[in-house]
């Protein structure tokens, strides 16, 4: 069909056809089935012209190196943090407070990298303030969880000890 | 001339017109969801099995004959699903290596193929596709001879196909432009001549210059596959390594501020299809590695 309508003779003997007037119904015919996705990709589109370059965004290391260290930082922080309460045997509430501090953190930060890679910010920007407003209050509530745990309870490390024994 | 504005004028509409590879121009107010999967083969092809397969037209005496089924889309009819069609060619006749079949079948079999090539021994970069679900160059990969075993042939993955084989890289290639692959200084040489570079400096650079920007690596890497819009990628993260590592660039700082973003570089998740895949056995994911060391310590 398009082959056809894009034969000169043919254009020139059709009237105007201006995309605006396109009726319902002829997309209805053009349109195939679709499978549905989430976040399917869009239609092509590009940002300006051709030639110009992609859009650099402003240096922000609070989201990019800083973040990345941090991460890293954490991570590798929390092996020995995981061993050392059983190891040593020691049964510090601020070891076991910091250790949790820092699961706390790594959550925190793994979420929003997967938040980051999952909810892009120019497609579904509302879905990714809720996502992130939910991150937050997640880490509030596990937070003062936690210190109920410690402070009421028998705290991180004994708990693990009798769950592990139970 | 009078002809040439007729036909501009009754030209079609922008769903029904397709150009070369590159842009829909929207310019009309035409919302782009109508052009949404007209100009897009990203539903799944229909298989092989569906489609008659196309036989050697002249098979020899002993014959070693090889299937090859090849993914199908043709912008002109854009209602089409994309299929799988087979074409089966004596190997005999055939040269060693996946473009040389590719080549025969186009030249001899369906001259409608389509697909880029250009200089045939891996250095133009253009015959980039999707071989038995590797990305990699068609001129660099052999042709399976084991008797009975189909190959398939994809346009490289999650791309916007332009027809058949032909991804459209119009991104890929904005986002190189992006990172300013060239030498920046405002100090002229010393000796006004020539910027030197001591030869420690220059081995900085081997393993980053022979990146022919293929587009391989970029496209096996699923984080480029979700956040292509922002996410430069591993191709062209290690075209802009190639500039920060140079020591004769002057604006090393102003690169790395250009990728000290949560997009640019962080999405990199050290998956490693890109090093796995790069049919110039570079590794890409060593240079994101040095780029993110590298901003680590420099704040």
């Amino acid at each position: 069909m398009a082959s056809a309508l894009r034969s000169p003779l043919l254009r020139q003997s059709l009237p105007t056809f201006r995309p605006q007037q396109l009726p319902r119904i002829q997309r209805a015919v053009l349109s195939t089935t679709q499978a549905r996705r989430i976040l399917p990709p869009l239609p092509q589109k590009i940002e300006g012209n051709v030639n110009d370059p992609a859009r650099v965004p402003d240096p922000e290391p609070g989201h990019g190196s800083y973040h990345w260290t941090a991460e890293r930082v954490g991570s590798v922080a929390l092996i020995p943090m995981t061993i050392a309460p059983f190891a040593a045997g020691s049964l510090n509430p601020m070891l076991d407070g910091a250790l949790i501090g820092l699961v706390l953190i790594h959550s925190h930060l793994g979420f929003d990298s997967v938040i980051t890679d999952y909810a892009p910010k120019w497609r579904v920007p509302k879905s990714r303030r809720f996502l992130n407003i939910a991150r937050n209050l997640a880490l509030v509530v596990v937070g003062w969880g936690w210190y109920e745990f410690e402070t009421n309870d028998v705290g991180l490390t004994e708990g693990i000890k009798r769950v592990w024994t139970a | 001339m009078a002809l040439r504005l007729a036909t501009r004028r009754f030209a079609a509409p922008l769903v029904l017109r397709r150009g070369m590879a590159t842009t829909i121009e929207h310019t009309k107010g035409e919302p782009l969801s109508t052009v949404s999967e007209m100009t897009s083969g990203t539903s799944t092809p229909e298989p092989a099995s569906k489609s008659t397969p196309i036989k050697d037209p002249s098979p020899s005496q002993q014959a070693k004959m090889k299937t090859f089924q090849i993914y199908r889309w043709n912008p002109d009819e854009p209602t089409a699903k994309p299929k799988m069609q087979k074409y089966s060619l004596d190997l005999n006749k055939t040269g060693p290596m996946m473009l040389d079949a590719l080549i025969r079948i186009k030249n001899e079999v369906d001259p409608t193929l389509t697909f880029r090539r250009s200089c045939r021994e891996g250095i133009c970069g253009s015959c980039a596709m999707n071989i038995d679900g590797v990305n990699t160059l068609a001129c660099l990969c052999r042709i399976p001879t084991e008797p009975g075993k189909e190959s398939r042939i994809y346009p490289l993955p999650h791309t916007y196909v332009v027809k058949d084989l032909v991804p459209d890289l119009t991104q890929f290639y904005k986002q190189y432009k992006s990172i300013k692959p060239y030498l920046q200084r405002d100090t002229p040489p010393p000796d006004g001549r020539e910027n030197r570079q001591t030869k420690t400096d220059r081995a900085k650079l081997d393993g980053l210059y022979e990146c022919i920007l293929c587009a391989c690596c970029s496209t096996s890497c699923p984080s480029y596959w979700w956040n292509s819009e922002e996410y430069l990628g591993p191709a062209v993260l290690l075209q802009s390594y190639r500039w920060i590592a140079d020591s004769r660039d002057e604006k090393t700082a102003q690169r790395k501020d250009a990728l000290n973003n949560s997009m640019s570089l962080y999405r990199c998740h050290t998956i490693l299809n890109c090093s796995r895949t790069c049919p110039k056995g570079l590794n890409p994911a060593l240079a994101i590695a040095e780029i993110k060391k590298g901003l680590a310590f420099s704040g």
